[in-house]
C-alpha cells in the first residue's frame, strides 16, 4: 500500500490529464438543476431556452461529468511498462473538498458546448489512516473558448483503493 | 441593494433547508450526472456501511451558491467569484441544513466571507418518562455513532410534545468571495 502511495505521489503529481471532457449544456437540464435548490429566478428557469443562464450550482453538474469522464483516462505506467489506473477500488473513493473559482469567467447558457481540460496537481498521504489525497485542477470553457469555471477539486481515496 | 459603504465584518447572512428527500436526491443525481447509487438506493448504501443514503459531497455546494445568488438579487449588485469548502460531514434526507456565511474581510469591492455549512439531524422525541414518542429515520437507522456522543454533537431541547434528541454538526466550512458593483 505505502509502495503504491510512493508512486502515485512521484507520478500523479503534475500530470496532465489526457483528452477533454466534453459537455452539451441542455436548457430543461439546467431547470431541472435550478429546481433541486429551489431557485425560481426566470434569469435560470425561464421559458425561452436561449435566453437562460445556469445559477453557480451548475457547476456541480459540469464538475462531476467531467471527473466521470476524465478520470479513467488518467492511465499511469509503472516500472515494467504495464498500465495502471489511478483507482483501483472506486469504491474508496471520497470528495474531501471542492473549489470554484470564477474570475474573469462568463456564464454558462443553454445550449453552450463545453470542453473541460484536467491536470492532477498535490498529492499526498496522511499516513494516520493511510489516506491518500489528490488534487486535480479543472478548467472549463465554452465553445467560444471562453473561461466559465476553474475547478479544483481534492479526491480522498481510503487505503486499498490506489 | 448591497453596498460596499453598507457591510461590516461579522455580519452574518444564512439560510435553512429542510426539505431533503430521496425523491430530491434521485432528481438531484440525474441532473448532476453523479449517478453513484451510494446517493439514491438505500441497499447499496448499507451495502457500503453507510447505513442509508448520503446526499452528493456537491449538494450542500448548491445552497451555498444559493445563498449569494439571492443575496445579490441574481448578480444585480454583484457576483460571487470564489467558493471553497472542505467537506466535513455526512448530509442525510431529513437534514436540517444551514449555510451561514460571516464577512471576513472588505478589501476594495470584493468581500470575504467565512462559511460554515451545518446540519440539524432529528433522532427521536421522549416523553418525560423517557419513553420514546416519536423517532426519525436518524433514530430508526442509527445514524448517530459514538463518536457524535463523545465529541458532544448530540443535544436536547424541549419541544411540544416531549424532549426531542438532535445532533447538530458541521458538514463543510470554508471561504466564499464576492464582488459588488458599488
Amino acid at each position: 500500500m505505502r509502495k503504491n502511495a510512493e508512486f502515485l505521489m512521484k507520478t500523479l503529481a503534475g500530470m496532465e490529464i489526457p483528452g477533454e471532457a466534453r459537455i452539451n449544456v441542455r436548457a430543461r437540464v439546467i431547470r431541472a438543476f435550478a429546481e433541486c435548490f429551489g431557485i425560481t429566478d426566470p434569469k435560470y428557469v425561464g421559458e425561452i431556452d436561449e435566453e437562460i443562464i445556469a445559477p453557480k450550482a451548475f457547476a456541480n453538474s459540469f464538475t462531476v461529468k467531467s471527473f466521470y469522464i476524465l478520470i479513467p483516462s488518467s492511465k499511469l505506467t509503472l516500472p515494467d511498462g504495464t498500465q495502471r489506473d489511478f483507482l483501483l477500488n472506486p469504491n474508496k473513493l471520497l470528495h474531501a473538498g471542492n473549489r470554484y473559482n470564477w474570475e474573469g469567467c462568463v456564464p454558462v447558457r443553454a445550449k453552450d458546448k463545453l470542453r473541460g481540460k484536467g491536470k492532477w496537481s498535490k498529492v499526498w498521504l496522511v499516513e494516520k489512516n493511510m489516506t491518500l489525497f489528490a488534487e486535480l485542477l479543472l478548467e472549463v470553457r465554452n465553445q467560444n473558448n471562453e473561461l466559465v469555471c476553474k475547478v479544483t477539486t481534492i479526491a480522498a481515496v481510503r487505503a486499498g483503493g490506489y | 441593494m448591497v453596498k460596499i459603504a453598507d457591510l461590516k465584518v461579522g455580519d452574518v447572512i444564512k439560510i435553512e433547508f429542510d426539505q431533503i428527500t430521496r425523491e430530491l436526491l434521485k432528481k438531484y443525481a440525474k441532473s448532476s450526472g453523479d449517478t453513484n447509487p451510494i446517493h439514491t438506493n438505500d441497499a447499496i448504501a448499507e451495502r457500503a456501511r453507510l447505513k442509508g443514503v448520503i446526499a452528493h459531497g456537491l449538494f450542500s455546494f448548491g445552497f451555498a451558491t444559493k445563498l449569494f445568488e439571492d443575496y445579490l438579487n441574481q448578480g444585480e449588485f454583484g457576483e460571487l467569484i470564489d467558493l471553497n469548502l472542505e467537506m466535513r460531514g455526512m448530509v442525510r434526507c431529513g437534514d436540517n441544513l444551514i449555510t451561514e456565511a460571516t464577512i471576513s474581510k472588505i478589501e476594495g469591492k470584493k468581500v470575504t466571507f467565512d462559511m460554515k455549512q451545518t446540519t440539524i439531524t432529528k433522532v427521536d422525541i421522549k416523553d418525560k418518562g423517557g419513553n420514546i414518542v416519536k423517532q426519525f429515520e436518524a433514530g430508526e437507522r442509527g445514524y448517530v455513532s459514538e463518536k457524535d456522543i463523545a465529541q458532544g454533537l448530540i443535544h436536547e431541547k424541549e419541544v411540544s410534545e416531549g424532549i426531542l434528541t438532535y445532533r447538530e454538526r458541521m458538514a463543510t466550512h470554508g471561504t466564499a468571495i464576492i464582488e459588488l458593483k458599488e
